[in-house]
């Protein structure tokens, strides 16, 4: 029955200068298991239909072993929170199984309770209570004893930098006080897993780094996390693994870097004074004949975009090659390959949904 | 039993918070009723002159008891507001993710409207006493006029959350609570039942509030008056044991 360990193993190495536990206790005991032998989470085959019709998960499996930080990387609407919330208990799947911490979500949902550690996509708090009354009601309704939620509310106050504002109520605070503070009353309990809903949504940079800061040093300490983001950045910087999900699906899996690579290529961005699309792709195609494949020149909205397997070496021939013609090249970028063309390789489309990479269409123009 | 106790008392201690740290909710409920008890005590002064009315004692000796008893219903009037804005803003999502009962949850909102309703009532008990109405049966009286108005304010609460819980917007609670406001006007509040038309008179023989006011107007004009507070008892329990129903029917289909 007690299949879940607190698999300290997985912290091989204590770090010095961790000011504060923010994993589970060591319970004492060696622990021989292999680091990666058992998931915290596991699910399979999961699908949620709401209402007859909207299929918002079609078959999702990944598990997640113990210590890692795992992504769920796609546009909004893909799934993902949807996902979070049946690992959370807070909605049944209407197929599959997802278990927790060895236990399984819909059979025994306060077991999961006990060990997990949730932060919504949108900071929950009580307006009216301070930000230590938070804590220190989170630490109660996990049956924590007043020594240690009083010591623990202190800790988490100090470290996420919350100690000036403890005795205000969190209805004052700024929306980065809220997220960390949200943020401390999932850890509270010290909890096995932490679940994270687009965790930095609605941040302004700094407060966005900031909190990255936070999550990485939780992680250091041992805590098992998941992630969802439609921040690329986030999802690369964080992730130890992540899988991209679209459509209710998860379409592929990995190492972030490793995922990179798989594009294959590095961009070339060639940017024109006035993009005309196709006409300068056919026109760039002809030019390069021979040392880049057409397939690999693309339309874009300033220009015209190359995937060249070694950029940086390639350029100067490239270059050679592009002048003169009447091409009137006003810019060149040379980036490497992002989560993002990652995510247009797997689905054709760009996980930027944002209406900056729109073309803007006027009315009657 | 033991884990429903601690969690309710946890989760209480947190309604009372968010009802006290924000004066106006106390200050908006209790405004009604002393404003009905210092404008109507005077305005209709002369109205304890007709038959009906008992000789010789004002008309604020009448109407206090009522008052009192309104406070009570004032309190708990919006009592689910606080739920629905928690639900909506992805609070109740935290307290459903932590390891505690669901009924915990609805029962840490309800069993504080005791202490509200209680502490409402003794306000505006308090206000009528300086201004001169009696309290025949003193201190004893006053805790069991406290206890009376909050065991009402938990009876009386579902009339707030089963519309909140049912229809989940704050502006049909907030509207359909002044619906309960003919109920109190309906009750022996400000003439007794003998002046009232007859339709009216039999309205009230069933109006639970009614029975709230005169047990609570017997401890303060002329002592203990058992069959009074039975009564009272009585057909609260009865209001009570409906809507918790209800109110317990509407809240597992949110909660689960």
């Amino acid at each position: 029955m007690i299949e879940h360990e607190h698999d300290e193993d997985r912290r091989s190495t204590p770090r010095q200068g961790d000011l504060i536990e923010l994993s589970r206790e060591s319970s004492g005991r060696p622990d021989a298991a292999p680091k990666t032998s058992r998931a915290i989470i596991e699910v399979r085959d999961l699908v949620k239909v709401y209402g007859g019709d909207t299929r918002a998960l079609d078959g999702i499996t990944f598990s997640v072993a113990p210590g890692e930080v795992f992504g769920f990387l796609g546009p909004n609407g893909a799934g993902k929170t949807t996902t979070i919330r049946i690992l959370a208990t807070l909605l049944t799947a209407t197929a599959g199984t997802a278990r927790v911490a060895g236990f399984d979500v819909a059979a025994d949902p306060h077991e999961v309770r006990k060990r997990l550690g949730l932060a919504a996509q949108t900071p929950s708090l009580d307006a009216f209570s301070t930000g230590r009354e938070s804590l220190e009601l989170a630490g109660r309704l996990h049956r924590m004893l007043g020594a240690d939620v009083r010591r623990r509310a202190g800790e988490l106050l100090e470290l996420m930098g919350l100690g000036s504002v403890a005795g205000k109520l969190t209805g004052a605070y700024s929306g980065g006080m809220k997220r960390r503070l949200d943020l401390a009353t999932a850890l509270m309990h010290r909890p096995e897993v932490l679940i994270l809903d687009e965790p930095t949504e609605g941040l302004d940079p700094q407060s966005r780094s900031a909190l990255w800061e936070e999550l990485e040093r939780i992680s250091a300490a041992g805590t098992t996390m998941m992630l969802t983001t439609h921040y690329m950045e986030e999802a690369d910087r964080l992730c130890s693994r992540l899988a991209i999900v679209d459509n209710g699906q998860i379409v592929v899996e990995g190492e972030p870097a490793a995922l990179k690579r798989g594009v294959g290529a590095d961009v070339v961005l060639l940017q024109f004074e006035i993009p005309d699309g196709e006409g300068q792709v056919a026109q760039v195609r002809r030019l390069l004949d021979g040392i880049v494949d057409s397939d690999a020149v693309t339309p874009h909205p300033v220009g015209v975009a190359l995937a060249v397997p070694d950029a940086s070496a390639a350029i100067p021939a490239l270059l050679r090659r592009l002048e003169g013609d009447g091409l009137s090249i006003s810019g060149l970028q040379m980036s490497q390959p992002t989560l993002d063309d990652v995510f247009m390789k797997y689905t054709g489309r760009s996980i930027r949904e944002e209406a900056a990479d729109q073309p803007i269409i006027l009315f009657g123009a | 039993m033991t884990a429903f106790a601690y969690e309710t008392y946890h989760l209480g201690l947190r309604t009372m918070r968010r009802f006290l740290r924000v004066p106006a909710n106390w200050i908006s409920i209790i405004f009604f009723p002393l404003i009905q008890l210092l404008i109507f005590s005077q305005l209709y002064q002369d109205v304890v002159q007709l038959q009906g009315f008992r000789e010789g004692s004002s008309y604020l000796d009448y109407l206090a008891p009522g008052q009192v008893a309104f406070a009570g219903l004032m309190g708990v009037a919006w009592s689910a507001y606080g739920l629905l804005v928690e639900y909506r803003s992805g609070y109740m999502d935290k307290l459903r993710v932590a390891p505690i009962g669901r009924w915990s949850i609805l029962a840490g909102e309800m069993v504080p409207l005791f202490f509200q309703a209680a502490a409402m009532a003794g306000i505006v008990l308090v206000v009528s006493l300086v201004l001169g109405a009696p309290l025949e049966t003193g201190v004893g009286g006053f805790v069991l006029i406290l206890a009376l108005a909050g065991y009402f304010g938990i009876a009386f609460a579902g009339t707030s959350f089963i519309p909140a819980l049912l229809t989940k917007s704050e502006q049909a609670t907030s509207a359909l609570a002044l619906l309960m406001f003919p109920i109190f006007f309906m009750s022996t509040a400000f003439v007794p039942a003998a002046l009232m038309p007859d339709w009216m008179q039999v309205v009230n023989d069933w109006n639970p509030i009614s029975f709230l006011i005169e047990a609570i107007r017997q401890l303060m004009v002329t002592g203990y008056d058992w069959t009074a507070i039975g009564n009272a008892l009585l057909s609260l329990t009865i209001l009570g044991v409906i809507l918790q129903i209800g109110t317990l029917w509407a809240f597992r289909r949110l909660a689960r």
